[in-house]
């Protein structure tokens, strides 16, 4: 399975009426799509509401997906339709300089713009988190480290990795998972202690 | 489940291990918990710049009003037809190479084949009369008959017309 198939196996769930598995689907693409839609709502407060109204979009779109396109690419170009009603509704202009598509949206890499739109708070926790996934990083052994590494920054699948590590696709698909493991460990304290905000 | 949860995200599932697996995630809160965990940290480390922060819940609230879809299952149609076509394409395969090789056996060759079947001539073997017993006896063991399984079970007779006399006759006599 690619990571095609993994979307188009959640989307086909919520087709057939599982709600729960566009729940994953939000979760797995909520940071891409609203990091799309801050290039083109500045402010943190409406890139958010602007990023909901996408994904309730898409939603409601999704019964007639068929899956023709990657589901990303079709919810990015629903998140720029949604984003520039947004602006003209508002009576602003989208950016016009720049045209967007999926794989630019994804490469993108204004942080300074980002950091401009957040808000103090939403810095600070973004912040903790990345702090806390980093050291948790450096904290593991080599082994689970350059897995994690190799699959979640190369984007290398299971068995390049068995062959760049030489070792079994069994033991990369364990390191992968305990290394994982090993972060949302220490991660769980700060995203429980901020589930009532906004985390 | 957290492992499958972890190999299902990076697309190292089988089709059905991930549908039990989501099957076992819908009914898990943690289990959607780890989902999301898990991801973030992916995210995190590709892009630590873009962290936000987390929508879920707010578009879990939002979608409580949106209505359950049910939409035809675009997959299930796709490998439908994929896979009446694969059959249609042997059945039409499987009826091309019955024509070719009928083609083969086709007038051009019957003749030649006539005239062959006319150059074989059942070879003459002169039995003896007394060799007709012996062969009679032991024809269940014969490698030739198409029955030789069920020879044993076959009993059989023979006569000649010449030695048999009609009972009419005898009695006469």
């Amino acid at each position: 399975m690619t990571d095609r198939d993994v979307d188009q196996q959640l989307v086909e769930r919520v087709q057939r009426g599982d709600k729960h598995a566009f729940d994953l689907l939000v979760s797995k693409y909520q940071r891409r799509l609203s990091r799309l839609i801050s290039r083109f709502v500045r402010d943190s407060a409406e890139a958010e509401d602007v990023t909901q109204e996408a994904f309730i979009k898409a939603y409601r779109a999704l019964a007639s997906f068929r899956g023709e396109s990657a589901f990303y690419t079709w919810l990015y170009r629903i998140g720029i339709n949604t984003a520039k009603n947004h602006l003209l509704s508002n009576k602003r202009r989208a950016p016009s300089s720049t045209v967007f598509d999926a794989d630019e949206a994804e490469s993108f890499e204004d942080a300074g713009l980002l950091r401009e739109v957040n808000t103090p708070e939403n810095e600070l926790m973004s912040k903790q988190v990345v702090g806390v996934v980093q050291a948790s990083l450096q904290q593991l052994p080599e082994d689970l480290r350059s897995a994690l590494t190799l699959r979640e920054i190369e984007g290398l699948s299971y068995e390049e990795i068995a062959s760049v590590m030489n070792c079994p696709v069994g033991t990369v698909r364990s390191r992968i998972f305990r290394a994982r493991e090993a972060v949302a460990e220490n991660l769980r304290p700060l995203l429980e202690t901020s589930k009532g905000k906004r985390w | 489940m957290k492992q499958e949860i972890s190999a299902f995200m990076d697309g190292e599932l089988f089709e059905d291990e991930s549908e039990i697996l989501l099957d076992q995630i819908k009914g898990s809160h943690s289990a959607r918990k780890n989902w999301a965990a898990y991801h973030l940290i992916g995210d995190v480390l590709r892009q630590p710049e873009h962290i936000h922060c987390d929508l879920s819940a707010k578009i879990r609230n939002l979608m409580q009003d949106e209505p359950v879809l049910f939409a035809p299952r675009g997959r299930a149609i796709r490998e439908k037809t994929r896979a009446f076509a694969m059959s249609a394409a042997a059945s039409l395969a499987a009826i091309g190479v019955v024509s070719w090789m009928s083609l083969q056996i086709g007038p051009e060759s019957a003749p030649r084949m006539a005239m062959q079947l006319n150059s074989i001539r059942p070879a003459k073997a002169e039995i003896l009369p007394k060799s007709n017993d012996y062969l009679m006896a032991h024809q269940e063991f014969s490698p030739s008959t198409d029955m030789s399984g069920g020879a044993y079970y076959i009993r059989t007779v023979s006569y000649r017309t010449d030695d048999v006399q009609p009972r009419n006759n005898l009695r006469n006599k």
